[in-house]
């Protein structure tokens, strides 16, 4: 099956917050009391109920001083994805065949290393102590459905597709970089930016970190290497020099 | 019969045990986390309750470590210039007529096999009450996963050897693990210096 993809347009986003909504109402999560911020901007962070928000980026640029940048804040749906790398629960976190980064509330542990393990700050975890984030409404792309935020999205501010698609028609639009189309094996959530992805804030190279690299390559195997090693050690020790007596001692 | 002397206590023995059985329950739920061994759930029935087990194991395994700390660091900071000798003929385990320099209660081997056990223990327990305690916190999280995985590749090294040269290399020496005793004249060659102080 080809692979998934969000194509996420700022440029096109009206800040409607209808993905929001949508995303609430197709994963039955319950809204939340906030205060006013003096932004329109709201939630003020993901939650465990909230799995996607639209970031309100104000960066007035030399010709225009109002200019408000609106830019999706999600779970990006890494193809190379840390929180899955260094889940110890087998299950808990997984790809679904169309490339979605999905999770089994039964099978988490509620240990959060995935929150380490995440480049985008993206996984939050509920009441119960286990992960919640965005799916991709995989329970709807199974069936062959847009997620809801791409459903309900007014603009075509979120296009959902195959991910070589979404790729082609950006460049198509002119945008010659799509943010996250090598990034981390390449993103499930692709960003059409006009800008450096900085003035969106967003990470320009964003990467599982160092050590979880480390960790997964070196350190992993190594611990069954080193512990077969250790032992295949031992036993060509007692092949090659036997135990140590003691001549008059315990022996009998 | 034998004339036999002490070398550890009942306290010292149970020890031994618990901290043994800890680290055996800690690899093997640690190699299920590793290695996503789902077939662990025969033995502890969900991931979940690994976790749980993996937990508490460490709370013992440090107690246990804490406790060692009284019987075993005095006597394996006891360094002197025979450990040089000691160390010079590798033990003696890779020759059979060596002669090595005569020996504290823990030869020169035991107590560095000690000192590291000391360390990685407190290594690998920190950085695990930090990952248990301190979830979500990235910095941290991440440092201690990474000192977790080395401590533990150092120690998985480390163990098997231990247990080598405690049974199958060193007839006789597994006795002390379960009675505490060896025979004198067992121990007047390995431990002189030790018999000696005893003014045996």
């Amino acid at each position: 099956m080809k692979r998934k993809a969000l194509l996420i347009s700022p440029e096109l986003c009206i800040g409607c917050r209808g993905c929001q909504t949508a995303c609430k109402s197709w994963n039955q999560l319950p809204g939340a009391k906030t205060t006013n911020r003096g932004t329109y901007e709201n939630p003020p962070d993901l939650t465990p109920d909230l799995y996607n928000r639209i970031r309100y980026v104000e960066m007035p640029s030399e010709t225009n001083l109002v200019r408000w940048l609106f830019v999706r804040q999600m779970c990006m749906h890494c193809d190379d994805a840390g929180c899955i790398k260094i889940c110890p629960a087998p299950g808990a976190l997984f790809k679904t065949k169309e490339g979605a980064v999905a999770f089994n509330k039964d099978k988490c542990i509620g240990c959060k290393l995935c929150v380490a393990g995440c480049p985008f700050d993206v996984p939050r975890y509920d009441e119960k102590d286990k992960i919640s984030k965005c799916h991709l409404c995989s329970d709807r792309i199974a069936e062959g459905l847009a997620p809801a935020c791409a459903k309900t999205c007014p603009t075509g501010a979120i296009a959902y597709g195959d991910r070589d698609d979404l790729i082609g028609k950006a460049q198509k639009a002119g945008y010659q970089k799509v943010y996250g189309q090598t990034d981390l094996g390449g993103l499930g959530a692709i960003y059409a930016f006009k800008d450096t992805p900085k003035i969106y804030g967003m990470d320009e190279r964003p990467a599982i970190p160092e050590s979880v690299v480390f960790w997964h390559r070196v350190l992993k195997p190594l611990a069954y290497i080193g512990l077969g090693g250790a032992v295949a050690a031992s036993l060509i020790h007692y092949a090659a020099f036997g135990p140590k007596r003691e001549e008059g001692g315990e022996e009998k | 019969m034998t004339q036999m002397v002490r070398k550890a206590n009942a306290f010292e023995i149970l020890n031994h045990w618990v901290i043994a059985i800890s680290f055996f329950v800690l690899t093997i739920s640690g190699f299920g986390f590793l290695f996503h061994l789902e077939q662990l759930n025969s033995v502890f029935g969900s991931f979940n309750n690994t976790k749980v087990i993996h937990n508490w194991a460490g709370v013992v395994f440090s107690v246990s470590l804490f406790f060692t700390l009284f019987y075993y660091l005095p006597e394996a900071l006891r360094l002197s210039s025979d450990d040089i000798g000691w160390i010079l003929k590798a033990g003696g385990y890779f020759s059979k007529k060596a002669v090595v320099s005569p020996q504290d209660k823990l030869n020169t081997g035991q107590k560095f096999y000690y000192l590291f056990v000391l360390v990685l223990g407190i290594a690998i327990a920190a950085s695990g009450f930090i990952i248990w305690l301190m979830p979500g916190v990235r910095k941290w999280v991440l440092l201690s996963h990474l000192v977790h995985n080395i401590s533990f590749d150092l120690m998985i090294i480390a163990f098997p050897i231990h247990i080598y040269l405690g049974t199958l290399a060193n007839p006789g020496t597994f006795r002390i693990m379960v009675y505490g005793t060896v025979p004198l004249e067992w121990a007047k060659k390995r431990h002189a210096k030790w018999v000696q102080k005893m003014g045996l």
